[in-house]
Parts: structure tokens; C-alpha cells; sequence
């Protein structure tokens, strides 16, 4: 069988996802065997930036003109398109602001000049094309992406954790941040997949990851209305990688 | 005739970005080092927000240089709040700035420079020929990254930097770890620095360089220091942090939208090259050593050489981390929490060195601990001026008709400052047009 054919890019971001993949030392001269990456700008100059992809990895959010132009070609050669990253996924940090004034931010950071910029607001990529697979996290884990590209290649369906945090947090036997210390923890609304990195080290999730779908809803709000936080307080927290912050 | 150089996706750089020459006959028209990364407004959108959430929110401006924003926001809030850590958390701090160091030289050298150097579109490419040169980059790589795993809780944004110190300090055993990765890395040290050493010149353009770095107080380092040194044609100036914009006062150049960092109306450079110019006194033995083996001279006048000086710091970087661990593991590791913050009202800056250059953050807090102004100034941002600079001069050198070996050198000249593009569009920006 010929070696799927594989590209990685990054629209706005931090290239944190992307560097994830290049932090897989012991993995990464496997990974080169096994895909056919023939486009990856941020790791080779002879790229092939026309030839059609079995999959397409991407990282960051749509904000510019520029990056809504490159992504609809990514989804054009590409059978199978895999958001990689909270700003991929959900809009990430930079769509924060989705709810503001986008020009009036420009010209705060950029000076009268701002205006003039291809600068649009965040969104992430599902808002625009059609997306197979999200990976989530800020940045992603390697364990994660490493699965995926792992089920892609034996046709299998990859498998990511749908509950929150805070099941992972309770297996590695922690002490609760949020019951215990009274501390905003978003671990009981947050997708989990990382092992509960934070509250491990006695720091309190901030939700990098976005919103998990398999949680109780009401009684982590209720948890939270208990240690005296509003909802508004909590939502401020979830909102800052997800723009759409806790859900209903 | 006038020719127009134009490189529109510069491969192998973090983030995107391009170059363009013009050129009439012999003379050159403009040059401009451009970024098409969009604008991601992150100074803007913290403001408002509580002193707790600048740091993790301002860390993702850029993933290969997120250790050096954490610590140095950090450092400005504690400086507006008049915080004073322990010396545990400054010796943690310095161990951490120096893993991100090694991973992001070792990436840098065996990913993007090496490869230039010998010819090849990447290190997948000179896999093929050299594999355990490649394998060798991947080791140091993953040292660094063990570093940053083990203390800042996470290789790319660490969380485990906080206001007042760590969340969990590392355990005994885990430092005992990596003691042992470390005092292991010496032999590839010696085999990288014979790679370095018999890697072709470079030289494009040779004159005069103006530098700036953040002087090391004590031994050579990227996290302690609360004042710049600027050096040019044999002068030097130190100024104190807070008055930054001394140094930083931005330009708008005719040939550019981006807004550029001058110093008495000259660019400078920083990154390696400028630290080992600033602080090369304050190396260790094996630094010293690996400085000498690469034959480099003071002042610099090649800025290519800046690859040179990152092989050395990767060499002293390893050895004074292996220090510091030695050293935390024979003085015992307190299992300390962070000292606690109390938010007050005024500014605070704080700035290091990132593996790149001076990082520096610059904050304004109201009595809540809210913040009211943020100026971010990364060290891509500082280099545009120059790496522009020097693009010309080496168009100019260049002999006419050679647009191949130009384009080639041009790709070199931008890549050896180790350009962080994600960093550089807090300042230098321009619309695109392709
Ligand atoms: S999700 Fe996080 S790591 Fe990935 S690009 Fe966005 S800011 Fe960077
Ligand atoms: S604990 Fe929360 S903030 Fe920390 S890595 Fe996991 S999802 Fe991200």
C-alpha cells in the first residue's frame, strides 16, 4: 500500500500545535516514514503546495482574508481535514474578543495603521468548511495526536475522551481545587484529555481544551453557585480558548 | 532593468512571512521583511482582565518562545506589585528559560540552519544522508523539552510558572532524572559543536553591528537581569528596564508599514550574537571553550554568525543547567507554594532574553489588579530593522545577475536571526498583497 499523503499548516496562531508534532523526538523520524508529508512549510522549503492530500492537519484560527483563502484550498485537496488546537477547534484565545469592537482593538494595538490590516475577527474552522476530526487543546497533546494519526493509518475511527477534566482529575487522586480550596477550577466543564495537567500541580484548570459534551451541566453550575461564583464569573474563565464559553 | 526579489512564503521560519528586493540596475530600491501572520489583538484583549489571567492568556502570542512570555509577564506583574520570590523560584525560573533555550537552538540548528547551510530543504532531507546528525538535533531537542516538562509542567505554554513561583515545585526524583539526562548530553554536546565547526561560511555582507542584550547579573543566562546594554562601534550604554523605550522608540520607515526599533536611529540586533557580545565574560568554562573552538571575535561583524553563537549557548546552556540542578538537589528542593500577591495600582516591566532576543513586557494595574495598558515587544520586532539592514547590504554586495544565489542568501540572512514571526506581529505588520 503507498503511504498516505499528508500536509500540515498553520493558519493564526502561536504554531504551538505544529511545534507539538515537531516536540515527538523519539516518534517523529517513524511518522515521516509512514506519511508521505508532502507539504509542511514549517519544517521543509521543497513543498508540493498543489498535489491533492489524503490528510490535511491544521492549526490556528481563520483571521485574515489571507487564511479563509488558504484554508478553502486545504479543504479542496484534501479527503480528510483534521482541526489541530483550540484555536482550530474553537476560535481560541484571539476569539475572545468576537463580541467586541474588532476595528477599534486594531487600531488599540496596531495605531491609526491598524484599520488598514487583513485582520478579521477569530473563528474557528468548522465556521467555514467542513472539518473530519477536531483535536483539541492549547496546545494539543501528543499522546493525542499521535493516536490519531495512528487510527488514520489503520482506518480506524480515533477515539477522544468526551467527559470533562475532573473525571481525570478524581483518577489521579488529586486534591479538589474547587471543593476544597474554593478556587474557580474549570475542570468540571472542560474536555479532558490532559490528564488533568493543572490541577496536579495545584493550579486550577482554565479551560484550555473547551467545552466538554459529556458533562452534567447543571450540577457543575450549582457546585459553582455553591462556592459563592456567579455564572458570569466562570463563563469570563471558559471563554478565554472557547468563545462560546460554558454551555446551557 | 529593475528586478524584484520576491520570497512569498519563507519556509522553515515559525510563522508567516516573506521578503521582497527591489532592485534598479545595480542599486536597491527597497526592502522590506513582511509578515502575513494575522493580527491576533492578544495585548488588547487582556485588558480589563484580573493580574491572575495575564500570563497564561499573553504565554500563547507564541508557542516556541512561550516560556520566555510567561516568565516575563510574571516578572512585570510582580514588579508592579513589588513581589519578591525566593531564591528557589529565581534558580527554577533560570533552569526553565534555560530549557526552552535548548530546545528552541537545537530545533533551530539542526532544523533550519543546518540545512541551509549544507543544502538541504530540511532535516527530513538530510535524514536521508546524515541520519545520526539528525538524530543528534533530536536529542538536545528533547533534553530542552525534558526541562520544560519537568518544570514548567508542560513543554509548550508551561503552566506550572505562576505569580509568586511554581504550583508544585519539582520532586527530588524527578530533578535526580534529570540530572542524569544532563550530565549525559556533554558527548553531543562536543559532536554538535564539531558539526557547527565544519559547516561552510557564511558571509554576505561584513561591517559594524549595533547589539542589544539583557545584562546577566550573575552567571550567563536568559530569566535574571533588570537592565539592557547596548553596544555599538566599541561604545556601550546600560539602561534600566522601565526606560525601555529608549531603546525601543519604533520608526515608521519609508519602505515598510512595519514600525521599526532603532537605538540613536540605528538598528540592532538581538538574539545570540548580541548576548555573547553583552555577556560573554559571564560564560562558563565549556562555554568559553566551545566560543573559542568556533573562532568567534568581538566585536562581530557577520551577522550569519549568529548560528556560531547559538552552538555556544546550546554548549554552556546545558552545562549551567546541569549546575543548577546539582545544586537545588544539594541544597534540598522546599516543596514551597507561591508567595502570596496582593494587587495594587502602577506599572511594572519586566524583561528577559527569549532564545531569540529581548522580550519585554511593559504593564499598567488599577487598585483591583486590573489591567489598564499592555506593551508587548518581541525580540522578531526589534530584529525587522536589522535583518532589513542586512538584506540590503548583501543585495548590494551581490555580484548583478546572480537572482538565484540572492534568493538563496536572502532565505539564509533572515533564517540565521531565527525569526519567531507568530512574536514579531504584536509590532511589525504589514497588509498583504498577494
Ligand atoms: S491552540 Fe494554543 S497552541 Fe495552538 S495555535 Fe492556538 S494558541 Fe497556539
Ligand atoms: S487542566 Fe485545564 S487548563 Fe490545564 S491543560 Fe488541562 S484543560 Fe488545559
Amino acid at each position: 500500500m503507498s503511504k498516505p499523503t499528508a500536509g500540515i499548516f498553520g493558519l493564526t496562531g502561536c504554531a504551538g500545535d505544529q511545534l507539538v508534532i515537531l516536540n515527538c523526538e523519539d516518534e517523529l523520524l517513524d511518522l515521516v516514514n509512514l506519511l508521505d508529508l508532502r507539504d509542511f512549510l514549517m519544517a521543509t522549503s521543497a513543498n508540493d503546495t498543489r498535489c491533492s492530500l489524503d490528510v490535511a492537519f491544521v492549526e490556528g484560527a481563520v483571521m485574515s482574508r489571507r487564511d479563509e483563502e488558504t484554508l478553502e484550498r486545504i479543504r479542496q485537496r484534501s479527503r480528510f481535514l483534521v482541526a489541530i488546537g483550540a484555536c482550530a477547534v474553537w476560535g481560541g484565545v484571539a476569539a475572545q474578543e468576537s463580541n467586541g469592537n474588532h476595528a477599534a482593538l486594531l487600531e488599540d494595538v496596531y495605531g491609526p495603521l491598524g484599520r488598514q490590516y487583513d485582520a478579521i475577527p477569530a473563528r474557528a474552522l468548522h465556521e467555514l468548511v467542513k472539518v473530519d476530526l477536531n483535536i483539541t487543546g492549547c496546545p494539543i497533546e501528543k499522546s493525542q495526536i499521535l493516536a490519531a494519526i495512528a487510527n488514520l493509518l489503520q482506518g480506524d475511527p480515533p477515539l477522544l475522551p468526551q467527559y470533562a477534566v475532573c473525571a481525570e482529575c478524581r483518577m489521579r487522586e488529586n486534591n479538589c481545587l474547587l471543593i476544597e480550596k474554593g478556587s474557580v477550577c474549570c475542570g468540571p466543564l472542560t474536555a479532558a484529555g490532559c490528564e488533568a495537567r493543572c490541577p496536579a500541580l495545584r493550579i486550577p484548570c482554565i479551560g484550555c481544551r473547551g467545552p466538554a459534551d459529556d458533562v452534567n451541566t447543571a450540577s457543575a453550575w450549582a457546585m459553582f453557585e455553591e462556592k459563592g461564583y456567579t455564572r458570569a464569573d466562570v463563563d469570563r474563565k471558559l471563554r478565554t480558548f472557547a468563545p462560546k464559553g460554558g454551555r446551557a | 532593468m529593475s528586478t524584484t526579489i520576491r520570497i512569498d512564503h519563507l519556509a522553515r521560519v515559525e510563522g508567516h512571512g516573506g521578503v521582497t528586493v527591489e532592485m534598479e540596475g545595480g542599486a536597491v530600491r527597497g526592502v522590506q521583511f513582511d509578515v502575513f501572520e494575522g493580527a491576533r489583538l492578544l495585548e488588547g484583549l487582556v485588558k480589563g482582565r484580573s493580574y491572575e489571567d495575564i500570563s497564561p492568556v499573553l504565554s500563547s502570542i507564541c508557542a516556541i518562545c512561550s516560556v520566555a512570555h510567561s516568565l516575563t509577564s510574571l516578572k512585570a506583574t510582580e514588579n508592579a506589585f513589588g513581589v519578591e520570590v525566593s531564591p528557589q523560584t529565581e534558580a527554577l525560573r533560570d533552569l526553565l528559560s534555560l530549557g526552552e533555550s535548548i530546545e528552541s537552538h537545537a530545533l533551530h540548528l539542526f532544523f533550519l540552519a543546518i540545512p541551509d547551510y549544507l543544502n538541504y530543504p530540511s532535516a527530513v532531507a538530510l535524514a536521508a544522508d546524515n541520519l545520526p546528525a539528525v538524530q543528534l538535533g533530536l536529542r538536545l531537542k528533547k533534553l530542552g523539552n525534558t526541562i520544560q516538562e519537568t518544570v514548567g509542567g508542560r513543554a509548550v505554554h508551561p503552566v506550572n510558572a505562576v505569580l509568586g513561583g511554581f504550583g508544585r515545585v519539582p520532586g527530588f526524583d524527578q530533578l535526580a532524572e534529570l540530572r542524569a539526562a544532563l550530565a549525559g548530553a556533554a558527548a553531543d554536546c562536543e559532536t554538535m559543536l564539531e558539526i557547527v565547526a565544519g559547516l561552510p561560511a557564511a558571509s554576505f555582507f561584513r561591517a559594524g553591528i549595533a547589539f542589544g542584550a539583557l545584562v546577566s547579573p550573575r552567571e550567563y543566562g536568559y530569566y535574571a537581569g533588570e537592565e539592557v546594554t547596548m553596544a555599538l562601534d566599541g561604545e556601550s550604554e546600560t539602561i534600566p528596564a522601565p526606560e525601555y523605550k529608549r531603546f525601543t522608540n519604533e520608526r515608521a520607515v519609508p519602505h515598510s508599514h512595519a514600525k521599526h526599533s532603532t537605538y540613536n536611529g540605528r538598528p540592532y540586533m538581538v538574539g545570540s550574537l548580541a548576548r555573547l557580545v553583552v555577556n560573554r565574560a559571564r560564560l562558563g568554562e565549556r562555554g568559553l571553550a566551545a566560543m573559542k573552538r568556533l573562532g568567534l571575535r568581538f566585536p562581530p561583524d557577520n551577522p550569519t554568525d549568529n548560528n556560531k553563537a547559538q552552538a555556544v549557548e546550546l554548549v554552556n546552556d546545558v552545562d549551567r543547567a546541569l549546575r543548577i540542578v546539582e545544586s537545588l538537589l544539594e541544597h534540598g528542593l522546599k516543596d514551597e507554594p507561591p508567595v502570596p500577591v496582593a494587587p495594587r495600582a502602577g506599572a511594572g516591566t519586566g524583561i528577559t532574553e527569549a532564545p531569540r532576543g529581548i522580550l519585554i513586557h511593559s504593564y499598567v494595574y488599577d487598585e483591583a489588579g486590573r489591567l489598564t495598558a499592555a506593551d508587548v515587544i518581541t525580540p522578531t520586532a526589534i530584529n525587522a530593522a536589522s535583518i532589513e539592514d542586512h538584506l540590503r547590504r548583501a543585495a548590494e554586495n551581490a555580484a548583478p545577475g546572480e537572482e538565484a544565489a540572492l534568493t538563496r542568501a536572502f532565505e539564509m540572512i533572515v533564517r540565521a536571526y531565527d525569526p519567531c514571526i507568530s512574536c514579531s506581529v504584536h509590532v511589525v505588520r504589514r497588509g498583504h498583497d498577494g
